[in-house]
Order: C-alpha cells, then structure tokens, then sequence
C-alpha cells in the first residue's frame, strides 16, 4: 500500500489552489451579478470554507461548518429587527430636529454602537462554525458590552488623533479573546497597546505628517509664490500618494503581526514573523489593476458611445442630451452594465489579493509554540445564530 | 471483497493514513478501518466504531484527504482518510456520500434570486405609489406641521436666515396671497415669506409653509408671474406632495437598496437607479401643481401664461442641456407652452395695483433685518 508523502511539518500552513480559489470568487461573482446580490451569502460560505479547510495546524486542517441558508436566513431575521428601528430613528430624529436644527446628529452614536455590536456577534457565529480536530470553537460574552467598550474607545480616538489606537485595539481584542474557546480551552489574548505602539508608532508620525504637510500646502504654497519652491508642489503630493500605500502595507503587517503573536488558548500561543514590508507588494498589485480596470471602463464607455453614435447616425455630443431618447437610454444602460462588471471585476481581485493572498501569508508566517497543550481538548460550547452577520450586512459593516 | 467480513483495509498504529475524530474531544486517533456491512473504525483504546455506509457523508478537507462524517455520529465526528487507493475503496461503499452536500442548487438559488428581485420592483412600480397615495390622507396633519418645522429650521440656516419685511412689501405680498389661498380653498394656516437670497426659487414646505426666494422676485415682471409661481406652491400644499413624496421616497431607497444591498458596495447604483424610478415620480407632481395654478389662476380671472414666462426666463431652453428623462421637473419649454394654451386673457381684477407691486418687489430693501 503507497504512503502518502506526509502534510509538510509546519505548525501552520495554508496550502489552498490559487486557480481554484480564483475560479471559485469568478463564478460566485458572476452568480451575484445574476441574482442581483442575493448569492453573496452562498458566495462568503463558500470563500471560508475553501480557507478554513486549507489552513493546516499542527498537520490537521480546519473546517468550516456554516452554509449559506444560515446566513440568508440571519439577513431576514435582522432586516425584521432594524426596519422598525430605522422608523423610530426617523421619527427621533424628527422630533429632536423640532428642538433645534441639525441637533439629531448624537443619534448616530446608536448606529455606531449597534454596527459594533454586529461585529461582535458576527465573530460569534463564525467562531461557531470553525471546527478543527472534531471540536468547535465558541464564543460568550455581551456584543452590548463590547459595543460600549469600543464606543468609549472610539470617543478616545478623537482628541488623541488616533494615538490611542494601539490601546484601543489591545483592551477589545482582550474582550473578545478572553471569551473565545476552543472546547473547554479558554482564549485569551496577551498582545500590549505599548508593545503595538513601540512597532508602529513612526507610521502614525509619517501618517500625521503627511495630513498635515497636505493641508498645510496651500499657505505654504501662498507663502513661497514666485519661489522656486513652488515647483515641489505636485512633486510632494505625488511622493505622499505614492507613501500612502507603502505606510498603510507596512502598518498592516505590524498590526496582523501584532494580533497573532498575541493570541492564546490555554498554553498554546501563536506567533507571526510577518516582516513589514510583507504585505505592501499586495497592496501595489491591487492598486495595479484597479489602474488596469478603470482605463477598459473608460475604454469600453468611450468604445459604446462610439458605437451608438454611428448607429444612429448621431455626434457624440448629442449622446448626451436629451430629446434623443432612442439614442441615450441605450447609453444610460450600457454605462450601468459597464459600471456593474466594473465592480465586479474590482471584487474579484480584491477577494483574491486581499483575502486569498493575504491569508496565505499570514498562515505561512505563524508558529504555534506548545501546541501538545491542546492534545486533549473536551468539546463544548453550542452554535450561534448568524444575526450577528446580518446586522452587519444590514448597517454594511466590515470587521471581525 | 464483500465476502470477507472482516477485511482490514488499513495499517495500524501511530503514523497511519487514516485518523478518527470522536466529536467529544480533540484527541487524534489512528484507527485501522475494517469494511464490513457497515464501516469499522478499530483502535486499541476504543470500542470499535460502526458507521453504516449510507449515512457517511463528505465534509470540506483539504486537497489529498477525504474527510467523512457520519448521520448517526456524534456531529462532529470526522474520519481522515490520506491514502487515496483507501479513499477510492471507501468512496465506491458510501452510496450517498455527496448526498446533501453544499456548493450545489445554484440554479435554485439564482431562480430564488430573480423572483425576489421581480416582486421588488413590482411593489416599486406599482405597490409603493399606491401605498403612498392611500396612506398619505391618512399621516395626521400634526405630523406634517412637526416635519415642516424641522425642514423650515434647516431651510432658515441655509439660506441665511433672513426674511424679507419692509412693511409695503409686506402688505403687499399678504394682499396677493389672501387671494390666492382663498381661491385655492387652503385654511388661514397657511404661512408665507420671503427670504433674501438671490436664488431664484419657491417652495412650499408640508405643514403650510410657502417660501418665496428674493431672485425670483428679482426677475419676475408681473403680479401675475409670481401669482402662479405661488399658486403651484399652494397646490402642492393642497395635494400634500411632501408627505407623499416621503413614503414614496423612503419606499423606493429602502427596496432598492434591499434588492442591490451589497453588490456595488459603494451605494452609486442605488443612487442611480432610484434617481430614474422616483423622477418620473415627483415630475407627474409638479404637474399636478401646475394644473392646480392653472385652476387658481382661471378662478381669480388672471392669465397663466406669465408663469411659464417666468420659469422660461429663469432656466431658459432646458431641452438642450443634462437628461431630459432626469429632470425632476417638466422642462421648462413644455410647461410654458402648457401655460400658454391654457391661457385665458384677463378677466378679472389685477392682483395688485402698481404701487403695491413696487412695493413688493422692494421687499427686500431691509433684508436680513431680523426674524419672524
């Protein structure tokens, strides 16, 4: 009987199909495409599956056990429950409004509260369906609790010019990890504000530099006029569109670094080895193909008009004015569908390079030290529903 | 092969191809697997674990593993199987082994999809025009006075905040509305002022409040123009577009954001998409007010043909520029040629005499002297 050449000795691996992946995202998005959106459930299940169950630790790969119905299903529930809520909204802010104009703008804040809870609670239901060696994770605590934790945090962020936020990303995850489990193995988490600040802390100077230089320009600018400094104007705004993806690519990788190091279940603790500039080629190939994609959009709109044009026998110009109905609405509608593949397409490569990529390198980058503490984890906890997800779909929120 | 029950299909111990996963704890077994009438998973710990075939089901493993599962398992239960002639010799035993499996029934789930989707904009097209004529009657008219206050509060912050008061001015534009509202059969309530900014506009807000713009003043030649510029603001008190409008909008926003939810992400189709349906919309109630001036203005005997002159002088020929079938209001051309056809030479006693139409048009003189 052949053995099988064994699972490659790393703590933590990832080793999903690039191509599959790519044709699982191309025709799950065209399954969107045509079913006006409502496919994006069946299209995430099916992403987490392919990643779940490719992402190997200690030779056993995960699985993902939540399906789509669960999450359409989530979405109706929590449509039910913020219909009503956006009514009263309104009505609120109508009678705040009556007291003093513009006075209803505190009301957001209940948003804010909500679209973290949503967050909360949607980590729940993943973590629920992540099953690894036959047992699940799971997850307590109150989305309320979290909600009002990142809330005060969030107020912090203000008059700190995001300083605060090392701090702020170590007290939440602390909330969430510390409610994670893995069967009867609690989580935790043990990464610092201070150890994320002392890695991080001369992006955000760069950051507050370059927002500041840009908004300083203009009396600079006025200052020097007729001087050939002048001349750097365009130079400087171009050198800080060309940092931004560098600094925020470096930022990432500090962060995702960061987080994993820090999370513990038990004995077992994860470390990463992301080096900074790991993820910025990334963030450069997207940015690629976004150029790439826009200049066929303006191709193909230009390539339409032209056609329309000669078809009805019109010039271009008149494509866009009106009384030539029979010539515009078929522009209108051509300049939609163009429009439509145009994010589409965009989609499809950010769920490539974002997700597929980015996961790839941060699974490859991780050990898992002590790993025989979780050799013989009782299984326990129970399965959540999926609001969480589709309170999150419905305020279109994104986090985990 | 089925003719020996006992036929042991894998090598034992630690470092073997197949691993069982009870479902009650993350111990790793290696178990030996033995197919009999039902699957026998062996290991020295362990009683011997019977599956039956046909309730063995696929679950998601990497790429090289058949991962199983088991209906009358615990849930979580998984057997690995990593030796493929192994897997190949399972496979061929489980019968319904891709049985309920996920990732199938996208025909279903498309077919789902468009049928949503149709029933979404038939309540667009027609279900959401329907329910907002029929619950408009029905919003009290203390709600609507409530929303005219808060739209008055911001309309007086953005544009400045100053009302027009110069005392003539002033008596003369409440002589000119008196005629109107009592002509339009609108109650007392209705409250009117001008405001002075230069843009040229009017607007009636729910509740009964009608503003005139100071830079339609400005370009208006004739009572009768700023006449029927009103009378189409009372009439869309009359109708109680605003409240109908409102239902009819928030409707349209909340379905078709429902229907496209997340494919754009960025909201640009919702806009664009709303943008089209709801126009043609608000276009029949202008129209509608423009009937209801033309009624006014034939009850009090004055024509109606300075109106569209007014508007025409204002956008000038509108055909020429943007999309047409994007305009929330008639173009301009077509409405002036309705005013014009439905013109009646005068008949009636002018609105105003010349000294009180002086007066208005001066009414802002003092602009931004104080408030109401």
């Amino acid at each position: 009987m052949p053995i099988p050449p064994p699972l490659p000795r790393k703590l933590v691996c990832f080793s999903g199909d690039r191509a599959q992946f790519s044709r699982l995202v191309r025709r799950g998005t065209l399954l969107e495409l045509v079913t006006v959106g409502f496919y994006r459930f069946w299209l995430a299940t099916d992403i987490r599956r392919h990643m779940w169950s490719n992402t190997a630790i200690d030779s056993d790969a995960a699985e993902y056990t939540g399906r789509g119905k669960e999450l359409l299903i989530g979405f109706l529930f929590a449509l039910a429950i913020l219909v009503p809520i956006y009514l009263a909204y309104f009505l609120i802010g109508l009678e705040v409004e009556r007291f003093k104009a513009f006075a209803s703008f505190p009301l957001f804040l209940f948003f804010y509260l909500f679209g973290q809870f949503a967050i909360y609670r949607a980590r729940r239901y993943r973590l629920t369906r992540t099953v690894w060696r036959g047992v699940r994770f799971w997850m307590d605590g109150s989305g309320w609790a979290y909600a009002g934790r990142a809330a005060l945090w969030g107020l912090m962020m203000i008059p700190t010019l995001g300083l605060i936020l090392p701090s702020r990303e170590a007290a939440l995850e602390r909330y969430k990890m510390q409610h994670c489990h893995y069967g009867d193995l609690q989580g935790g988490f043990a990464g610092t504000g201070k150890e994320f600040f002392k890695r991080g802390w001369w992006l955000w100077l760069l950051v507050v530099a370059l927002i500041f230089g840009i908004a300083m320009f203009p009396v600079i600018a006025v200052r020097f006029q007729g001087y050939p400094e002048t001349k750097l104007a365009p130079v400087l705004l171009l050198a800080g569109f060309v940092s931004m993806p560098f600094i925020y690519g470096a930022f990432k990788a500090v962060e995702w670094r960061w987080w994993i190091s820090g999370i513990r279940f038990g004995e077992v603790r994860f470390e990463a080895s992301l080096a900074r500039r790991a993820l910025i080629g990334l963030y450069w190939k997207v940015i690629g193909w976004f150029v790439l994609i826009a200049v066929s959009f303006g191709g193909y709109l230009f390539g339409s008009a032209s056609v329309i044009a000669r078809i009805s026998h019109l010039p271009v110009a008149q494509l866009f004015t009106p009384g030539n109905q029979h010539a515009n609405i078929p522009m209108l509608l051509l300049a939609g569908f163009g429009y439509l593949a145009f994010i589409l397409v965009m989609n499809v490569v950010l769920r490539v390079y974002l997700l597929r990529d980015l996961w790839e390198r941060l699974a490859n980058s991780t050990t898992v030290h002590r790993i025989e503490a979780i050799d013989s984890v009782s299984a326990r906890g129970d399965l959540a529903s999926a609001l969480g997800e589709g309170f999150a779909d419905g305020l279109d929120i994104v986090g985990f | 092969m089925d003719s020996d029950p006992e036929h042991i299909a894998s090598p034992p111990g630690p470092g073997g191809s197949v691993v069982y996963f009870d479902g009650r704890s993350s111990r790793r077994r290696p178990v030996t697997l033995a197919f009999s009438d039902q699957l026998e998973l062996h290991e020295l710990q362990m009683a011997v674990v019977h599956w039956p075939y046909d309730d063995i089901r696929r679950a998601d493993g990497p790429a090289g593993t058949l991962r199983l599962t088991c209906l009358t398992a615990p849930a979580l239960a998984r057997l690995e199987v990593r030796d493929a002639a192994l897997a190949t010799e399972l496979t061929a035993r489980c019968s319904r082994l891709d049985e309920n499996a996920p990732g199938r029934g996208a025909a279903a789930i498309v077919a789902w999809s468009l049928a949503a989707a149709v029933s979404i904009i038939t309540v667009i097209l027609f279900g959401v025009p329907l329910a907002a004529d029929r619950l408009t009657p029905l919003v009290p008219q203390s709600f609507e006075r409530r929303l005219g206050d808060v739209a008055d509060g911001q309309v007086r912050i953005m544009f400045g905040n100053k009302v027009c008061n110069d005392a003539a001015g002033q008596a003369a534009f409440t002589k000119l509305v008196k005629a109107l509202r009592d002509a339009a059969g609108l109650d007392p309530s209705v409250q009117t002022a001008v405001l002075a900014t230069p843009i040229p506009n009017a607007f009636a807000l729910p509740g009964g409040k009608v503003y005139l713009f100071n830079g339609l003043l400005a370009r208006a030649q004739d009572p009768d123009e700023i006449a029927g510029v009103l009378a189409h603001e009372l009439g869309h008190l009359r109708h109680r577009d605003v409240t109908r409008n409102l239902i009819y909008n928030g409707g349209t926003s909340f379905l078709i954001g429902l229907l496209f939810g997340d494919v754009t992400g960025s909201g640009a189709m919702v806009f664009a998409s709303r943008t089209l349906v709801t126009v043609s919309y608000s276009r029949e109630a202008e129209q509608g007010a423009d009937d209801f001036s033309i009624e006014v203005m034939r009850k009090l005997g004055r024509p109606t043909k300075p109106m569209g002159e007014l508007l025409f002088r204002v956008t000038g020929k509108q055909g020429d520029k943007g999309l047409s079938f994007l305009a929330g209001h008639p173009l301009t051309e077509d409405r002036l040629r309705h005013m014009t056809e439905a013109s009646r030479p005068a008949s009636g006693p002018p609105l105003l005499t010349a000294d009180e139409w002086q007066s208005l048009k001066t009414i802002c003189k003092m602009a931004g002297a104080g408030k109401i």
